[in-house]
């Protein structure tokens, strides 16, 4: 009986643990190149290989009324409301550069799949796609120029 | 004139700021509570200059997988971003000797937030950082043309700080807070317009390039970061941030921020690859967030925000100030042309209350159908038809005119009268200044020498504002010119009236004095040494009586004056009269609370407010009384309740001097002399002395008092024992 039991157990502990997906860490680290003004808002998301919004990775910037002002992702954002409390850190002012943890669902790599960095600064332009680029096993070690606040974003695998 | 110029810079500035100075004042207190409460955590930094930052680095290695980056915020508190040991990534407040983690992030309350936004910018981004940054200035402009009224107000930079003479209390806070607040309140805005300024790129160029060369590869032996000199040379208290290396990558550095400069440090050898310094504007930047925020010290929050406070009350002492000047200074509409009138009036004030004097003056003019012109000073010109010129004059600070009669000394030396002139100068001022009176002698002196001036009565000064006063001076100017005049005092705002009941009147005794009993209709709060004012319709002039509280009545002691409107008016009162009347607080006349001794002096009617203080003195106090009456028969209106005082205790011992049973007249100040022991003794354990009464018997007993303070107690009479209420 308890033999059963047991069995019954590894089973379903096997099963569970192929078919949740792990996710891998990786540090990331925003360039920001030398403008003026307000610290900008910018929001890390992963795109899938329709170009949809699939989940909101990282967000740099806490105050929530400005984030209507990163409009593509507040459309999707906004509607889903998701909890972002354990991934949002402070805005980036010019020149300046921070280091960030976020983690990507390893079932996301090589398959299509996209991370986008959208940048916003106060009463300044919008980039809905600041830095962009497809998730390969190459491309989350590398480093990636921007086309707007951003100077460059750098990964690597934690 | 310069004086007019800075108090109009000064009024107009306000008017054109106060709606968003208040917004900021406001907000400003609110935030003023963060800095506050985030000190009042047990999250900073101790001994931040002998830690170094090699010790904390060493622990917090151990204590993790990686350690990402290390700031010191703005708190002092020291903030780690890391990953820990399974792989999670977190940022927290850290113990800087043992690495450990001691709180989660304080997340900033939302309505600090809010408050925040509201503050620096309305909500208005850019516009409103703007406008604030420029409300700021007008602020500083405000404060600074505020401090030169101040300064002309007390004589001069070195009088800055000087005793301030109160006269109202908007005007003395308004004064005094101005003066604590003025380097706070300089600094909160020139700090305000930097930090506004710095969003609108109008500053320098602030920002650092680093320049480094990694194209010789390093080719040393690697060492551990610990062991770098540079981080066991810097201590905790220099640091902003250090940012660990992104990667192993050999042109990864360590980035470390210190409160003056930045460096590049290389991962592999520990030397410093780039140095710069800080530009110093990013050093001004620096200092200005912190003093315009408090972060970091409770101390100069608590000023900030004591300075927030201070200015929601300059705008509305100011204001109030303001209001009430306009409603004084306005001259009543002259109905005929300057040359046609006999009569000039010609007024220099300046904060408007020799205005209400001069009005009455014109229309006891008016009434008695002479044909007059009434002017501010510096309008001063010929009159053709003139017989009489009348100035009334205030001075302002040491000596100076008036805002509205700086002209005035100029032009009388030079315009020609075509007339002869009868002039008379009344002067209003406080004797509290030094200068008393100082404007008004010089417009006589001017006046005095001119050959078309005559003088109809040398110079008549009158002190803080007494109508009494000007009347005595308006009687003997009529009777000069033989003109009889009626002043009426003009009645700047009718207070509050209330209702009362006569309870009781007694007959007049041989002294034409009696007693009335008033029951307030409505609950009044009040106490003995109030005063009743009484304003009987006939002369709409304020008399004011010192109440005695008996039982939560009214008790007066009135003295029938044979022409006297209100006293007659009072006399006639049955019981169940109905009587309007206003009670005015007189708490310098009050019976103190605690005491070791009381002395009590009245002469005649002026026993009243103390007939309800010995009434009330449940915690027996110590309490001598001295009366001073004409006959026997006068102090039987009180006797009865005396002698109950005395059984009851409440009075300790009862004097009585009267002027007529003798050959010689003894006064209430000759029983003074008598019981010097008992005076010694009161003024000597710290009592109070109280005398009600008429001012000439005040001023004898007064000196009584001086001679037995410096014979008995070697000192001069110590006036804060001494309460008065004399008329």
């Amino acid at each position: 009986m308890i033999k059963k039991i047991i069995s019954i157990f590894i089973i379903i502990f096997t099963i569970t643990a192929f078919t949740i997906v792990e996710n891998s860490k990786y540090k990331c680290m925003i360039q920001m190149k030398n403008y003026t003004g307000e610290g900008a808002y910018v929001v890390i998301s992963l795109l899938n290989p329709e170009g949809e919004y699939e989940k909101t990775l990282y967000v740099q910037g806490d105050d929530e009324e400005w984030y209507h002002d990163i409009t593509n992702w507040w459309n999707f954002h906004g509607k889903v409301r998701s909890d972002i409390d354990a991934i949002t850190g402070a805005t980036i002012s010019g020149g300046n550069r921070v280091i960030s943890i976020i983690e990507i669902p390893n079932d996301k790599i090589n398959k299509g799949y996209k991370i986008r960095f959208e940048s916003a600064v106060e009463d300044q332009e919008y980039y809905k796609d600041d830095v962009e680029f497809e998730l390969t096993s190459e491309s989350v070690k590398s480093k990636t120029e921007g086309k707007g606040f951003i100077r460059y974003v750098r990964m690597i695998p934690q | 004139m310069t004086i007019s110029i800075w108090r109009y810079s000064h009024l107009t500035l306000a008017i054109s700021s106060f709606v968003f100075i208040i917004i900021a004042s406001v907000t400003g207190i609110v935030l003023a509570f963060e800095p506050i409460s985030n000190q009042l955590k047990p999250f900073a930094i101790q001994n931040a200059n002998t830690i170094t930052l090699a010790e904390t680095i060493t622990s917090l290695k151990k204590e993790y997988e990686e350690v990402v980056s290390l700031k010191v915020d703005e708190n002092n508190f020291l903030e780690a971003s890391v990953i820990t040991k399974n792989g999670q990534s977190h940022t927290f407040y850290v113990n800087p000797v043992t690495g450990k983690k001691i709180g989660d992030l304080i997340e900033r309350a939302s309505i600090y937030k809010w408050t925040t936004n509201l503050h620096r910018s309305l909500f208005l981004k850019s516009t409103g950082r703007f406008l604030v940054g420029f409300f700021s200035f007008l602020l500083f402009l405000i404060t600074i043309t505020g401090s030169i009224l101040i300064i002309k107000r007390q004589g001069g930079i070195i009088q800055f700080f000087t005793k301030v003479v109160k006269e109202d209390f908007k005007q003395y806070y308004h004064v005094i807070l101005g003066r604590y607040t003025l380097i706070p309140i300089i600094i909160i805005t020139l700090t305000g317009v930097f930090l506004s300024l710095e969003k609108f790129s109008v500053l320098p160029e602030t920002k650092i390039s680093h320049n480094v060369d990694f194209s010789k590869t390093f080719a040393g032996k690697k060492l551990s970061f610990e062991d770098f000199d540079t981080f066991k040379s810097i201590y905790l208290k220099e640091l902003k941030s250090l940012e660990f290396p992104f990667s192993d990558d050999e042109e990864d550095y360590f980035f470390l921020k210190l409160n003056n400069k930045e460096l590049y440090i290389h991962q592999y050898s520990g030397e410093i690859i780039s140095e710069q310094n800080l530009p110093w504007i990013r050093i001004v930047s620096n200092w200005s967030l912190f003093l315009h925020t408090g972060r970091g010290t409770i101390l100069w929050s608590l000023i900030l925000m004591f300075s927030s406070f201070s200015i929601l009350f300059f705008v509305y002492s100011g204001f109030a100030m303001t209001i009430e000047r306009r409603k004084k200074s306005t001259l009543p509409k002259n109905k005929i042309n300057k040359d046609k009138a006999e009569f000039i009036i010609l007024v220099g004030s300046e904060t408007g209350s020799t205005f209400g004097f001069s009005i009455a003056l014109y229309k006891a003019l008016i009434n008695a159908k002479k044909s007059v012109f009434i002017d501010h000073l510096n309008n001063y010109t010929s009159y053709k038809s003139a017989n009489h010129l009348i100035v009334l004059t205030a001075t302002y600070g040491e000596g100076d005119p008036p805002n509205n009669a700086t002209n005035f000394l100029k032009l009388a030396s030079k315009i020609e009268q075509p007339n002869l002139i009868n002039y008379s100068v009344v002067g209003f001022g406080s004797m509290a200044y030094s200068d008393y009176c100082q404007f008004a002698i010089e417009v006589d002196a001017i006046l005095n020498e001119h050959s078309k001036y005559k003088p109809v009565l040398p110079l008549f000064k009158i002190n803080n504002q007494s109508f009494t006063d000007f009347k005595e001076w308006c009687i003997q100017w009529s009777k000069q010119i033989e003109i009889p005049l009626h002043l009426k005092q003009e009645v700047i705002k009718p207070k509050k009236q209330h209702a009362f009941t006569v309870v009781n009147k007694t007959d007049l005794n041989i002294d034409a004095s009696f007693l009335v009993r008033l029951k307030p209709a409505k609950k009044l709060k009040f106490i003995s040494g109030d005063l009743l004012s009484i304003t009987p319709k006939e002369d709409t002039i304020e008399r004011l009586y010192s109440i005695g509280k008996i039982n939560n009545d009214i008790l007066l002691s009135i003295k029938k004056h044979e022409y006297g409107i209100c006293s007659n008016y009072l006399n006639q009162l049955q019981k169940n009269d109905m009587l309007n009347a206003t009670i005015t607080p007189n708490t310098s006349f009050h019976f103190p609370k605690k005491s070791t001794g009381v002395i009590l002096i009245a002469n005649g009617t002026g026993i009243a407010p103390f007939l309800g203080m010995i009434d009330a003195n449940y915690k027996y106090i110590k309490t001598h009384l001295f009366w001073g009456g004409r006959t026997t028969e006068s102090v039987e209106l009180y006797s009865k309740q005396i002698y109950k005082a005395y059984d009851n205790k409440q009075l300790s011992s009862i004097h009585i001097a009267y002027s007529q049973e003798q050959k010689e007249k003894i006064y209430v100040q000759d029983l003074v002399s008598k019981e010097q022991d008992i005076i010694a003794s009161v003024l000597k354990n710290n009592g109070t002395i109280m005398i009600c009464g008429s001012i000439a018997m005040m001023n004898d007993v007064l000196k009584v008092l001086e001679t037995i303070s410096i014979s008995k107690l070697n000192t001069p009479l110590n006036l804060q024992q001494i309460k008065t209420d004399c008329y």
